[in-house]
């Protein structure tokens, strides 16, 4: 059982004897009971910090704000910065460090296991029409407090499917750490949902997907909440083409762009196969894309797809290892061929 | 948007955009033709430095243009001209072939091969059998941008 304590104590702590001149973690939020990212900077600001079951943002995309942040200012403080970090937000944590998006001195991870259960997923509470105001760990139950009192609700009805089915609950990169490491605890297989939905054809696949895709708007909240997608210019932007008085209208319409802007079937294809592409053996499963999409375009199992795809066919596991190569910047004799003709 | 029509008629030409790596496959295209090997003139090539310099958008875009199959085409494992190119290519294009399966998109319309600079014969052959397997696909809308 994590303390809310605990977690206070070593933002206050760390904060307190300038080991870090801030710490990411969460607060309550505006919007009713959900909890929501926070940086603070002065070790009275500690007590602000809550842990409970809506505490799903990645944070490790606070890293990223933080370091960009800091790239614009020119600076480079001597200090870390701190992230509360789940499995999952220490697991992404690794892959930015893998890429050297910044070094392993400059951020602390506190972290938090998810230790019987995992974070709560909005949706599959709405299907049950609680309406709650707070919400709390307790064992293998969600307590949520509603106008009718509190409800009670075994955390596995409710929990986000990446949490059933997660591999890795305790923060295996981490400076310090609490509560209990239960890795192994799996409540569901790996990789289920993608299963069910393979066993369907290729034309049903197909018919889902292309309903999928044309149905998003290209809002781009799954690119700014991914703490993966951390490119200054994003191939779908192409916003750096070199203009000046001498260009002319014929060289601005012939450069290229790999993807259109607008949204249309094609170019939502080509955006999400891109960005599934450009995820792979980096996406860590956190699902937040998922979570953000406006429409809700179940973007996981095209991240599962690939997720399984690395570690079945390739033996490799996103943010397993920090100093190893990445996905596809590496190779091995025994990779699958027998397609190639 | 509209039913992909599979109208299969007989003088149905599939579009092939032929990806080939400059040091082996593109003289293997070379190859086939000094040596008159008659071929089916479906392909277009496109020749890349290596086939481990093939991002999947190359591949994306070619469909989105209208492409009915893309192959890429490039040097037999060991002999990469850069060493490792083709073992880099070869795990990439895994996880597209996966991801285009997976999405409903024919596995037929692309395809991976190894030609050498010595193999014209084989590079004909390899796209003769796309043509023949692409034929019965029909046109490929899936994925093509609607310019209309």
């Amino acid at each position: 059982m994590i303390n809310l304590q605990d977690i206070r104590d070593t933002a206050r702590d760390l904060l307190a004897k300038n080991e870090v001149r801030a710490v990411i973690g969460y607060r309550r939020g505006s919007s009713g009971m959900l909890a929501e990212p926070v940086t603070i900077t002065k070790p009275e600001q500690a007590d602000e910090l809550v842990w409970d079951p809506t505490c799903f943002h990645n944070l490790s995309r606070n890293l990223v704000e933080d370091r960009k942040a800091l790239t614009r200012a020119r600076q480079n403080p001597d200090l870390p910065i701190a992230i509360i970090a789940k499995g999952c937000d220490a697991r992404s944590t690794a892959v930015l460090l893998q890429e050297h998006y910044f070094e392993r001195k400059d951020v602390y991870i506190i972290g938090v296991s998810c230790e019987g259960t995992g974070v709560v997923d909005e949706r599959k509470l709405a299907a049950k029409g609680i309406q709650a105001t707070d919400s709390a760990f307790d064992g293998d139950d969600f307590v949520f407090t509603t106008a009718q009192g509190e409800q009670r609700i075994p955390a596995r009805e409710v929990m986000a499917d990446r949490c059933l089915e997660c591999r890795e609950p305790f923060p295996k990169e981490h400076n310090t750490a609490l509560g209990e490491n239960k890795t192994g605890r799996e409540l569901e297989a790996p990789f289920t949902a993608l299963k069910r939905f393979e066993e369907q054809d290729a034309a049903t696949r197909w018919k889902f997907w292309e309903h999928q895709f044309d149905r998003c708007i290209r809002c781009y909240a799954c690119r700014s909440v991914c703490p993966m997608c951390y490119c200054e210019e994003c191939v779908v932007d192409s916003i750096r083409f070199p203009v000046s008085g001498q260009t002319s209208a014929e060289e601005k319409g012939n450069r290229i762009r790999w993807i259109e802007r607008s949204a249309v079937h094609s170019e939502n294809i080509t955006y999400h196969m891109t960005r599934v592409l450009h995820l792979a053996g980096r996406c860590i499963d956190c699902n937040e894309c998922e979570r953000v999409c406006p429409v809700n375009i179940p973007l996981r199992l095209l991240n599962n797809k690939m997720e399984r795809e690395a570690r079945e066919q390739f033996g490799y596991e996103p943010g397993a290892s920090i100093g190893g190569p990445s996905l596809t910047a590496s190779f091995l004799d025994k990779d699958p061929g027998s397609f190639i003709r | 948007m509209s039913e992909p029509q599979a109208e299969v008629t007989t003088d149905y030409e599939p579009r092939i955009v032929a990806i080939l790596c400059k040091w082996c496959s593109s003289a293997g295209s070379d190859l086939a033709g000094v040596s008159r090997i008659q071929y089916p003139a479906n392909a277009t090539p496109i020749t890349v430095p290596c086939t481990g310099s093939v991002s999947p958008m190359y591949i994306m875009s070619a469909f989105k243009k209208g492409a009915d199959g893309v192959l890429v085409s490039g040097c037999h494992i060991g002999d990469c001209h850069y060493i490792e190119g083709n073992f880099l290519a070869r795990r990439k294009i895994h996880l597209v072939k996966e991801l285009l399966g997976f999405i409903g998109v024919e596995p037929d319309r692309f395809r991976m091969s190894w030609v050498s600079a010595a193999e014209g014969a084989k590079y004909s052959q390899v796209i003769k059998d796309f043509v023949d397997d692409l034929k019965p696909l029909g046109p490929q809308l899936k994925l093509k941008a609607d310019r209309s």
